[in-house]
């Protein structure tokens, strides 16, 4: 009896403990805004100074805003898996799209090692190449378990990569495929494939030095 | 003694109600102007930037000041004081269920005919509860909006670490002297939080703006 007094009195404390804890802890973690310190306090009779600071953000709107493209460029969602062709803020063409799958490839003794994503960021069109030949990089020799080919004439491949291509950089391209079915999933090596119709109109309205913005 | 725990209980309950969300007020023109600053540094760069727009209740994914995803919140909670007007840094990305990603063996082609398999990682396995842990001790927490059972049931244990761990966690920070603040966005669906998780990479930077 006494036993299971001791242990319910030590029960009771330990919650009591919990509970003052759980009290100081709410008071310190309480919301608050930020400390004012951070920024200089603003002096409300002084109009000349609020408007000169009104004056400063609109210029530096304008300046964010002239950041941002004007003419043609491409967006591209990647986890949706959809490009769309701007004119400034306008969308003149939305296409459906595959990105890269994730994946990775690992060379058999672990020398090397792949991550088949679709880069992010903002990139421009460095290249535009009609009929496209693939030059088959090593990868895609170690995926299919082949041996890597020294003469560079094995490593072309005709008519894979649709009818137009528009390189941006570090081998990654926009083009064509023979895999229609799978537009909408993620499944290339990194490139964004996209089907003829739609890969016929950004090749047209593209030049190199378009942007091409990919999230 | 039942009396003083059942006062106690009543008064905790008490702090969980009363719990503040970000208020809603038109932006000073000096705070204001500090953003704009910043974002201007970060559209400079090529690289893509946050904008946790805290008042607005939104968040932005941008590039060269071009909005390319607006994301609405439906809540917001948080513990701490509010992020600082400075850039900051997504540092980690933690998931209970984190994706993993699928290793192809060579010799295994997946485009055949028939018995294709897609072996990709995609928006759909993304996770929809997760955190993310960004520089200056910001913890934010990102949730849809419980609208099945076991989302329902997840949630109430989601309740009881927001409102006894986290402030207890906040306790640890501050005896070490360490800056802590936890914000909780309840997105209204679960592909929200799936596109947040797929667009915000490690290393992401961006800014938190409240008014």
């Amino acid at each position: 009896m006494k036993k299971k007094k001791i242990l319910l009195l030590s029960l009771a404390i330990l919650f009591a403990l919990f509970i003052v804890l759980e009290i100081i802890a709410y008071i310190l973690a309480w919301p608050r805004t930020l400390r004012e310190g951070l920024l200089p306090p603003e002096k409300p009779g002084r109009k000349t100074s609020v408007a000169r600071i009104q004056a400063e953000n609109l210029s530096l709107q304008k300046k964010i805003q002239g950041l941002s493209p004007k003419g043609i460029h491409i967006v591209i969602d990647s986890g949706r898996n959809i490009l769309h062709l701007k004119k400034g803020n306008e969308t003149i063409l939305q296409a459906v799209i595959s990105c890269g799958s994730g994946s990775i490839l690992e060379e058999p003794g672990g020398k090397r090692k792949w991550i088949f994503d679709t880069p992010r960021g903002e990139f421009y069109v460095k290249s535009k190449i009609t009929d496209p030949t693939w030059v088959k990089p090593d990868w895609a020799f170690i995926e299919e378990g082949k041996e890597v080919p020294k003469n560079q004439q094995e490593r072309l491949e005709e008519g894979v990569l649709g009818d137009y291509a528009l390189g941006f950089g570090s081998g990654y391209f926009i083009h064509g495929t023979l895999y229609t079915r799978l537009l909408g999933r993620s499944v290339t090596h990194g490139c964004i494939r996209v089907g003829d119709k739609d890969l016929k109109a950004i090749y047209r309205a593209s030049s190199v030095g378009t942007k091409i913005y990919i999230y | 003694m039942i009396m003083r725990i059942k006062v106690l209980l009543s008064l905790l309950f008490l702090f969980c109600i009363l719990s503040p969300c970000a208020a809603e007020e038109k932006p000073a023109p000096l705070k204001m102007n500090t953003r704009l600053k910043e974002e201007l540094a970060l559209a400079r760069s090529p690289a893509l930037y946050f904008i946790f727009d805290l008042g607005g209740k939104n968040i932005s994914l941008r590039s060269r000041g071009m909005v390319l995803q607006k994301w609405n919140i439906e809540s917001l909670r948080s513990w701490g004081g509010q992020p600082p007007l400075e850039i900051l840094t997504v540092i980690k990305k933690s998931a209970l269920f984190a994706p993993k990603r699928k290793e192809i063996k060579p010799g295994e082609a997946d485009e055949q005919g028939d018995k294709f398999e897609l072996d990709a990682l995609e928006l759909k396995d993304m996770p929809s509860s997760y955190a993310f842990y960004i520089d200056k001790g910001i913890y934010l927490y990102f949730r849809p909006k419980p609208r099945r059972f076991f989302s329902r049931v997840a949630n109430i244990g989601h309740i009881f670490v927001w409102y006894l761990w986290i402030p207890l966690r906040n306790l640890t920070f501050e005896a070490k002297r360490k800056p802590f603040r936890a914000i909780e966005v309840r997105l209204g669906s679960r592909e929200d939080c799936q596109s947040i998780y797929w667009s915000f990479s490690e290393g992401i930077k961006g800014l938190f703006f409240s008014p």
